[in-house]
């Protein structure tokens, strides 16, 4: 219903059968407000009545203004319909129809005072009622029809019907919006986990082939090397056997103990990457004096340097230290990068150095040899890659050296680093801590959660589920610092990952169930190996949880950390 | 919308008796005819009685509709007498040049009662005259 404006003070639409008797009802209560008498108010509300029945029946709606103006009570009726055919006739009254039309029509001008009809396209009925009294404002008057409940229930339920009808579509078209949409991100989803599946089963692909390969690293190792001992040993044996063989013999003999020396070398390193790669490797810590070692290192390579035009200088420290690693592996790593500095420096020298730096010491290996270009660098530290050049050809090698190398510097708790420039030198540089078991000053665990694994994204990802919950979790980075923390307190859970290169996992919980004292410290495996069944029912057997790491949910993690320490 | 906007007709003794106490909408006075001209038919009644005393307005529908009413109703053998006009109504109607041709009218429902048939000896309401009379 449209809200009057000026001097109108109700407006009512015909197009409903009700519309005719609200628009009596309201023109009865605005004539009494405007001081008529029951009788002029019967009237004016009647023929009201009469031209809006005609507005409704004839043109099927239409809309009664009702106003007041300053002397008289003034009623229009539009509508939109055919107009009427034959007016004249009808206001003459003498026409008169089957329903009644004519008739209305002249009693209407009979009703009122002022009568106006226009009735071309659509009809206009203008009638008014001269008031009987001074004209009240019609604001008040509005106010006061609003009051009176000026709206009629029908035309308000019939709005609000509409406005409903209206909202029902809209909320019809969203639902319709929303359930294309959930199609399109289910048929996504479907995607999305597919590809999933897909991503998985290659990882695993991946794994497994990775595994294989350090498995038959490992295997062929030791079958090579039995054979290359026997050969070498034998070889050891002609030499210097009874009676000594001719000269030439000799050679030919002593070269066949050089090659499988070589090859031996070469075996051991390839055990070692594989032992590395399968987390069995075993570090053997000791206190070792930094001027020691270089001196066994210099008797060590001294042989080495009998046919070249280097010279091998050593660099001492100033200051005696010590230094605690496994001095073994120490070795090994500094042997391999000085013999790799003789090899590829035909002329000059190369100074090995040594120097302490705070609670860290590095070691510097640098040659004035051929040097490595920019791009190669990187590759360098790759499993056999060899950087081709005239050099390289007439050395032969497996590529393994330097990614061992690094590989154990990382082992020993430090890092390996190179600057070169071709023509000029190389500069290998390893630093590492003076105590590698500086960093396992065994933290208190009481009541925490240990948190054991060797990759540290892994620790941090465990740390970052168990924040914010009741859970104080500790973490350390291997099964010996494990063990050291173990043996000082004990912790409300551990979780364990498997493969670690000092001490794996497996072998930190057999010796925690062998220990009474730790034997029933709830223990949660988390590893990203795929395990066989046997695997984890051997775990399980050691009163183990077996989590896998690539889909540890956080609730999952709690769950299994609520179970696991009931 | 239809059951709840229906006048109520009621049946006392061989009359019906209607009265309108709101002001109704075209649809409601065209099922009132309808409704009325049935209620004779399945009565037999003899005459009806409108009292109108509750309108406001008579305008040239509703006037037309009483005269329908008492039309069908003579048809159908029974007398109709509409009772209770307000004046300001008579005088609208009269104004309106409006004279409910063939419905009687009376002042008050005593006297629309004594203008209607007194009751036969014979009340059952299906007598053979309003069936042969039906429609």
């Amino acid at each position: 219903m449209n809200a009057p404006i000026g001097d109108e003070v109700a407006r009512v639409d015909l197009r409903h059968d009700e519309g005719v008797v609200t628009a009596r009802q309201r023109a009865r209560d605005v004539a009494e407000l405007l001081g008529f008498d029951r009788l002029e108010q019967t009237r004016i509300a009647t023929a009201v009545s009469e031209l809006a029945r005609n507005a409704h029946r004839y043109a099927g709606g239409g809309e009664v203004r009702i106003s007041c103006g300053a002397n008289a009570m003034r009623v229009e009726v539009v509508d939109a319909g055919p107009g009427i055919p034959n007016l004249e006739e009808v206001l003459r009254g003498d026409y008169t129809s089957a329903t009644g039309l004519g008739r209305g029509l002249v009693g209407v001008r009979q009703l009122m005072d002022e009568f106006e009809i226009e009735a071309a396209r659509g009809t206009r009925v203008r009638v008014a009622k001269r008031l009987p009294g001074p004209a009240p404002d019609a604001r008040e008057v509005r106010a006061e029809l609003a009051r009176r409940g000026a709206v009629n229930p029908f035309d308000e339920v019939s709005r609000q019907n509409e406005e409903l009808l209206q909202a029902l579509g809209e909320v019809r078209a969203r639902q319709k919006a929303m359930l294309a949409l959930n199609r399109e991100l289910e048929e996504t989803n479907t995607g999305v986990v597919a590809l999933y599946a897909e991503l998985d089963e290659r990882a695993q692909r991946l794994r497994d082939a990775d595994e294989r390969k350090s498995r038959f690293l490992a295997d062929m190792s030791h079958e090579l090397r039995t054979p290359l001992n026997s050969i070498i040993a034998l070889a050891e044996l002609l030499l210097s056997g009874k009676p000594p063989l001719a000269s030439e013999q000799a050679t030919q003999v002593s070269f066949i103990r050089r090659v499988a020396q070589d090859q031996l070398t070469l075996v051991g390193d390839l055990l070692d990457i594989a032992k590395i790669e399968a987390g069995r490797l075993e570090l053997e810590l000791e206190d070792v004096a930094l001027s020691e070692l270089l001196v066994l290192l210099r008797g060590q390579l001294r042989p080495l340097l009998k046919d070249a035009g280097v010279q091998l200088r050593f660099d001492f420290p100033p200051a005696e230290a010590t230094l605690r690693t496994d001095e073994a592996k120490l070795i090994q790593v500094l042997r391999n990068l000085i013999s790799n500095a003789v090899k590829f420096t035909p002329q000059g020298e190369v100074l090995v150095s040594a120097e302490v730096l705070g609670p860290r010491v590095r070691f510097t290996v640098a040659d004035t040899g051929i040097g490595i270009a920019a791009d190669d660098l990187p590759r360098i530290f790759e499993e056999f890659v060899q950087i081709p050049g005239e050099r390289q050809k007439a050395r032969q090698g497996t590529g393994l050296g330097l990614p061992l190398a690094k590989t154990l510097v990382g082992l020993l708790g430090g890092e390996m680093t190179v600057r070169s420039t071709v023509g000029v030198g190389t500069a290998f540089t390893i630093e590492l801590p003076l105590r590698h078991d500086v960093d396992s000053s065994v933290p208190d665990v009481t009541g925490a959660v240990l948190v054991v694994d060797d990759d540290e994204t892994s620790r941090y990802v465990v740390e970052a589920h168990l924040r914010d919950t009741a859970w104080r979790t500790v973490a350390v980075a291997g099964g010996e610092p494990a063990l050291a923390a173990l043996a000082e307190a004990l912790p409300a859970a551990v979780i364990l990952d498997l493969s670690m290169p000092d001490l794996d996992g497996v072998e930190v919980l057999r010796r925690m169930r062998a220990d009474a004292r730790m034997a029933a410290v709830p223990v949660i495996i988390h590893t990203s190996r795929l395990l066989e069944r046997w695997e984890v029912e051997r775990l399980e057997g050691l009163g183990a949880h077996v989590l896998d790491k690539s889909r540890t949910s956080r609730s999952q993690l709690l769950e299994v950390l609520s179970v696991a320490t009931r | 919308m239809d059951r709840v906007n229906r006048i109520p007709i009621l049946k006392l003794g061989h009359l019906l008796l209607v009265s309108i106490q709101v002001d109704m909408h075209d649809r409601m006075a065209l099922a009132l005819q309808e409704d009325l001209a049935e209620r004779i038919a399945e009565t037999g009644a003899r005459g009806v009685l409108i009292d109108i005393s509750g309108l406001e307005f008579i305008d040239s529908f509703i006037g037309r509709m009483l005269s329908d009413i008492a039309g069908i109703a003579r048809v159908l053998d029974a007398d109709t007498v509409v009772v209770g006009m307000r004046p300001v109504v008579a005088i609208t109607l009269v104004d309106l040049g409006l004279t409910l041709p063939g419905v009687r009218t009376a002042l008050t429902v005593e006297r629309g009662m004594a203008m209607l048939p007194a009751p036969t000896v014979d009340e059952d309401p299906g007598d053979e005259e309003a069936e042969t009379a039906g429609p």
